[in-house]
């Protein structure tokens, strides 16, 4: 009995101990290992989403691989969730996140977020083509679906003035504005354009201007100076050469205001000119 | 009533008639009269996703003929992937039972010593993981493994699914500590009495005369956790595991379609039920068959 307490005790001891790992900078780990672990999402097309063979593909996973073709090494992606993206970083599960991720005070106490940002997303509507929508003071009154907890929908209300139909997800409250319950559908830009290349919402698009626009970032570990000054070189270099509208374009969106203008901004400033 | 009497008639004694019915049921004799008449075949499972396919197909038909592909195009191209994460659920569901049954099995003798201190500690084991939510039980496995650990110097990955297969083990552990504590204290104990006047060690008795006696009766309580277990692998989808709700989830992503969530879900559903269903039914026949019969 002795021997079977002594057991279980060994085998919990080992089930709940965490062995720590050696460390040394995610940049040389990369280079030994020959492969760099990036996590990206896989629920969200067009910036990462699956194919029927299992590979995640979209806007992010190739700007992944242009890291990777970058450092010469090979590429691994891990899907990610919202919940679980920055514990896998600081584990060092992965070593660098481009997932959708937006850039917020918050989340610069915890991982470091590359300057400059490399995406924007903010508030759009999705309405038909010939509503009366020109102005976000146009909304005014006017029934807007929305999804519940999005934490622009109070403003919205509040500001605008919109009369919010708020549903539980997103599909239901697309189903909506398709059936005219509402006028239009209030939510993430990035999403509507997402949506809106489906040939089914081919009499639909985006007639405002978005506002509370928030950059997305891509995140290193806290401390990995030198791989975060590597990927902020990566990231103007996307900024300079258009590389993300390229992108956008190829997934079939229209480019975003905020890659339009960063591309502007890169080429005026920082690239030499020919003569 | 009449043509069973006739068929297998257990006794001529009036006296004896109702207890003698009962017996021959424990028999498996009676069989029909427990399970209700509805019972369900392999087939009735394809007939149900054929109905499926076919109801959703048309509905989406109807809502927007100009569209690129079908459902049943869909269902077709994400198959192989839904049925591969189905695979991987019932590994998944393997591994958690095995672990969970070895473990649980050590967990219900360490209860049934006479010794103070393991009997308590094998109590506590058992209550503590029994009454913590499985999904709390996850999470703290998902969160508190390390990713990969270093055994002398050799660096060895910890995937995340082991992680999660480890966290639903425990919940099983505990509850097949307590089906076995239940089968041992469930025979009689005058085969205790007998084996001690026989000079059997305690450890003989235990190991060589009462859990062979306990297998059968732990049998069908332990297919049916083995069922819940396999059921209650989706809620790896919630710590990331690429099982086969997540991959539903990505896929519906991927699809963009709103109309496809319904379909879908229910086709991951259906996959459940039919690998489920023998399970629970076969547990049950298991159950009557071992009802009355020491």
């Amino acid at each position: 009995m002795k021997r079977i307490l002594l057991g279980s005790a060994a085998v919990l001891t080992i089930m709940f101990s965490s062995i720590a790992i050696a460390h040394a900078d995610v940049l040389s780990q990369i280079e030994k290992r020959g492969t760099l672990v990036v996590g990206v999402k896989a629920d969200y097309r067009p910036y990462g989403y699956l194919n029927p063979s299992n590979n995640i593909v979209g806007i992010e996973p190739d700007l992944a691989r242009d890291v990777a073709k970058a450092l010469g090494v090979q590429l691994k992606l891990v899907p990610v969730v919202a919940s679980n993206r920055m514990q896998f970083l600081d584990q060092g599960r992965v070593d660098l996140l481009i997932a959708t991720m937006t850039d917020t005070a918050e989340r610069r106490n915890v991982v470091d977020l590359v300057p400059p940002d490399y995406y924007a997303s903010g508030v759009n509507i999705m309405a038909r083509k010939k509503s009366p929508f020109n102005n976000w003071e146009s909304i005014k009154g006017a029934p807007v679906c929305a999804v519940q907890g999005s934490f622009f929908n109070e403003m919205v209300a509040r500001k605008y003035g919109a009369k919010l139909v708020a549903f539980k997800g997103s599909a239901e409250a697309l189903n909506a504005l398709k059936q005219g319950r509402c006028a239009a559908f209030v939510f993430d830009d990035t999403f509507i354009a997402a949506q809106l290349q489906q040939q089914q919402w081919s009499a639909y698009d985006i007639p405002l201007k978005t506002i509370d626009s928030k950059p997305w970032g891509v995140a290193v570990k806290k401390g990995e100076t030198r791989f975060a000054r590597f990927m902020s070189g990566m990231v103007v270099h996307w900024h300079v050469d258009g590389e993300i509208i390229k992108l956008q374009k190829k997934y079939g969106l229209t480019p975003i205001a905020y890659s339009v203008r960063m591309h502007k901004f890169f080429d005026d400033n920082f690239v030499p000119s020919a003569n | 009533m009449k043509s069973r009497n006739s068929v297998a008639k257990p006794t001529d004694l009036p006296v004896l008639m109702p207890i003698a019915e009962r017996l021959t049921r424990g028999r498996g004799i009676g069989l029909s009269y427990d399970i209700p008449r509805l019972q369900l075949r392999a087939w009735h499972g394809l007939f149900l996703l054929g109905v499926l396919v076919f109801f959703s197909a048309s509905a989406w038909a109807q809502q927007s003929p100009d569209h690129p592909a079908t459902l049943a195009q869909a269902f077709i191209r994400w198959m192989p992937l839904l049925l591969k994460a189905f695979v991987f659920n019932i590994v998944m569901s393997f591994l958690a039972m095995s672990l969970g049954t070895i473990a649980g099995v050590g967990l219900g003798v360490m209860q049934l010593s006479p010794t103070r201190p393991t009997h308590a500690v094998g109590w506590f084991v058992t209550q503590f993981f029994r009454n913590a939510p499985w999904l709390v039980l996850l999470f703290f496995c998902m969160f508190l493994l390390p990713f990969r650990f270093s055994v002398f110097g050799v660096t060895v990955p910890f995937p995340d699914w082991i992680k999660a297969t480890l966290g639903l083990a425990l919940p099983v552990m505990a509850n097949v500590a307590e089906i076995m504590r239940g089968a041992v204290a469930s025979i009689p104990s005058g085969q205790w009495e007998a084996a001690h006047s026989l000079a059997f060690s305690r450890r003989q008795i235990m190991f060589g005369i009462i859990l062979p006696q306990c297998i059968r009766r732990m049998l069908p309580p332990w297919m049916n956790l083995y069922a819940i277990l396999t059921m209650a692998t989706v809620l790896a989808s919630i710590v990331g595991v690429s099982e086969v709700m997540t991959q539903t989830q990505r896929v519906l992503s991927a699809e963009n379609r709103p109309e496809f969530i319904v379909p879908f879900y229910a086709f991951v559903l259906l996959l459940f039920f039919v690998y489920c269903y023998p399970i629970a039914r076969y547990t049950q026949k298991l159950e009557l068959r071992y009802a009355v019969r020491d």
